[in-house]
């Protein structure tokens, strides 16, 4: 009679186990709780500067996050890592499920290298200086706590440096102490990388507007609002700033006044940023599709369909756009008669910015791998795991 | 196209753009928008639900029955397994009643749940992710990415009051199922069911965005709604008389035919039996006896009472 009552138990106990962890891997199936994080490489002085993207530890189907993310610098030239600095983090803690169970450094934005000074924005909402040459730690912002996550990237002017956070808010900190300057507030999530020219922040949020503000104070100077939330980075060129959105259109609007000089749709929304050569915008878009626009009329030109959606910023060389899919094919656009050619197949996901230094671009993979390619034919220099 | 395209484009996709919808037409909302869409999910699944429900009240019906065969048969396996089957042919009862409604209604569950996950998006691998999942509705690419606060919740994080929500509705739920049982083994576990999985769930609510929570409780408080309209409180209340319909009245009135019926030796009954046995309840008049059923036990012999009194007590 027990050993009964001891097997009906027993045989509870396991459907309830196997209906959890059927109920976990199931659903959690193909879905990510945990930010993997993984920069675009920033080139100064020889070494090449990024945060690798995270690895994913085990769980019931769910991703779960390493312990801690870090900063690696890598010598430029082959490839070979000087130096990497942990950017803490908190352990996991156990658990089923799906959330997010610690506070990992995901580091989506690329690092901002200015005179002996490496920047790093992490997901755990803290900004790290440190020193290029040793990783020494200089500043953090906050000091204490944390801000909400940090996913896009900065920029550095007139000695601040400006980034956008997941509050809502734009930064403006003193680039050598990490003393906050300014903030200015807009009303959703800021993803993106702000754009400086001139005196003039530029900055894109969840809230469907592009904001114009002083660099200086942080006073806003104009603001465009649009149909849809916007996540890339805008492009300042010829006195315009050029944007896509999630409402999947891409927007001329006038770096005077805001107003908006033409919008072009596509089929799906706008990531990336998009780069000018000769009046000529080339952006990407999830639709798989890079689009060649007039960039004072915004008329069509060209498109190229690439089979793969486009996230990574391209870089211009020359001439050429290079450009990349998240499918791991790297292509070069002939800007003089908008050919388009094969650059290279890494057979690798990208999502990271391309990166440009001294005729070699730079490529780091989801698959944590640092690809440098011949800037001019494409030819594989050298290929080095960064995790 | 593999099958995860053939998932995508049958489940995920529809959920995913109608979450969105949902969330636009009711002022933004995304919590609003599970609620809905759990409802209207769980009334487009009335009929499967309400026939899981009815089945399983009716193998609650049976276990007296049942235990009298285990006592009986405990030691011969075999001979049990083939009287308790026809015990369930006889009365008209599939124990796949049970089984296939909640078989049907997984996958729609696995979708909502992953689309609620993706929908979410709390870190941008999931927001580009969501991007291939879209269909070309200005008012989906309009709506994105959608707001996770809820009244005092983070639709993205878990929350303790949530969790407890699930496991309480949860226990209610199954509470009013429960039938009371005089068999320790099946008491034991009727009691470890009753109490394992609420905590279980509550505890792994903790860990998921509290949206998949509020898609839990709304999906139990309507389960709830269903239980108490088909049979009141049922369990929940022990001396609350229960409401039957005329479905569950059907139910009943085979099982009592089936534990009236004389003893026989006729081990395996004509498939005609049942649909027989339905015209003429349906004519209203009496089964002719064909000499099959069970062995007649001594408890067979003497009148039949009804379970909690002679009588039926009339509600209201």
């Amino acid at each position: 009679m027990v050993r009964n009552r001891a097997l009906s138990v027993g045989k509870i106990g396991l459907v309830l186990i196997l209906l959890l962890v059927g109920l976990t891997a199931v659903g959690c199936l193909g879905i990510k709780t945990a930010p993997e994080g993984g920069s675009g490489a920033t080139i100064a002085d020889g070494t090449i500067f990024l945060s690798p993207v995270l690895e994913q530890a085990g769980g019931f189907g769910c991703s779960t996050p390493a312990v801690e993310g870090k900063l690696v610098a890598v010598n430029a030239e082959n490839g070979v890592q000087r130096w990497e600095i942990p950017l803490g983090g908190s352990a996991p803690a156990s658990g089923f499920g799906c959330a997010q169970a610690a506070t990992p450094v995901a580091v989506y934005g690329s690092p901002v290298v200015v005179g002996e000074l490496v920047y790093v924005a992490g997901y755990n909402g803290k900004i790290y200086a440190l020193n290029a040459d040793s990783g020494a730690l200089r500043w953090v912002y906050p000091r204490e706590g944390n801000l909400q996550p940090i996913v896009g990237g900065m920029v550095v002017a007139l000695d601040r440096l400006y980034f956008g956070c997941s509050d809502g808010k734009v930064y403006a900190l003193d680039a050598a102490t990490g003393d906050m300057q300014w903030e200015f507030a807009t009303e959703d999530k800021i993803w993106s990388t702000p754009a400086v020219d001139g005196g003039t922040l530029y900055v894109s949020s969840f809230d469907k507007k592009l904001y114009a503000i002083s660099a200086v104070d942080g006073i806003q100077q104009w603001q465009f609002e649009s149909e849809g939330a916007m996540a890339s980075t805008p492009l300042v060129y010829n006195n315009m700033v050029y944007i896509g959105t999630i409402d999947r259109y891409f927007y001329a609007i006038r770096a005077s006044d805001g107003t908006k000089q033409w919008e072009f749709q596509a089929e799906k929304w706008f990531w990336t940023r998009a780069v000018a050569f000769e009046n000529t915008i080339y952006v990407g878009c999830f639709d798989n599709k890079v689009y060649a626009l007039n960039a004072l009329s915004g008329e069509k030109i060209t498109e190229f369909d690439l089979e793969s959606p486009i996230r990574s910023w391209p870089v211009l060389v020359e001439d050429r756009v290079i450009i990349a899919t998240e499918a791991g094919k790297v292509y070069a656009i002939d800007t003089a008669n908008n050919q388009i050619g094969l650059f290279a197949d890494l057979a690798e996901t990208i999502y990271a910015p391309l990166s440009l230094s001294e005729g070699v671009i730079y490529i780091y993979t989801q698959e944590q791998n640092l690809h440098a390619l011949n800037a001019a034919s494409g030819v594989r220099l050298w290929t080095q795991i960064v995790k | 196209m593999g099958i995860g395209d053939i998932w995508n484009l049958i489940a995920m996709q529809p959920v995913i753009n109608t979450l969105i919808v949902l969330t636009h037409y009711l002022f933004n909302s995304f919590g609003l928008a599970i609620i809905a869409l759990t409802l209207i999910v769980n009334g487009a699944m009335f009929p499967l639900t309400l026939k899981q429900i009815r089945a399983s009240r009716a193998m609650q019906e049976m276990q007296p029955k049942i235990a009298e065969l285990k006592k009986k048969y405990g030691k011969d396996k075999e001979k049990m397994a083939r009287e308790q089957m026809r015990l369930y042919k006889e009365s008209g009862i599939s124990p796949a009643g049970c089984l296939l409604p909640l078989l049907i209604q997984m996958p729609i569950w696995i979708a909502l749940f992953q689309s609620i996950m993706r929908v979410l998006a709390v870190i941008p691998e999931n927001l580009t992710g969501l991007s291939q999942y879209l269909y070309s509705w200005p008012v989906v690419y309009s709506t994105l990415p959608l707001s996770s606060e809820f009244l005092w919740l983070d639709l993205a994080t878990g929350d303790i009051f949530l969790a407890l929500l699930v496991g309480g509705t949860m226990w209610v739920q199954q509470k009013m199922v429960m039938a009371p049982s005089v068999d320790p083994g099946q008491r034991t576990q009727s009691t470890l069911m009753l109490w394992m999985l609420p905590i279980m769930f509550a505890w792994l609510t903790l860990s998921f965005p509290s949206g998949l929570a509020l898609f839990w409780v709304t999906s139990n408080i309507f389960r709830i709604g269903l239980q108490y309209f088909i049979g009141g409180w049922g369990g929940l209340v022990k001396s609350a008389p229960r409401r039957d319909t005329g479905r569950d009245k059907k139910y009943k009135q085979r099982i009592a035919e089936v534990e009236e019926a004389p003893l026989g030796g006729a081990d395996v009954v004509p498939s005609s039996a049942q649909e027989e046995d339905l015209s003429y309840e349906e004519s209203g008049d009496k089964r002719p006896d064909r000499g099959g059923g069970y062995p007649k036990s001594p408890r067979d012999t003497k009148p039949k009472s009804r379970r909690g009194g002679g009588r039926r007590r009339k509600r209201g």
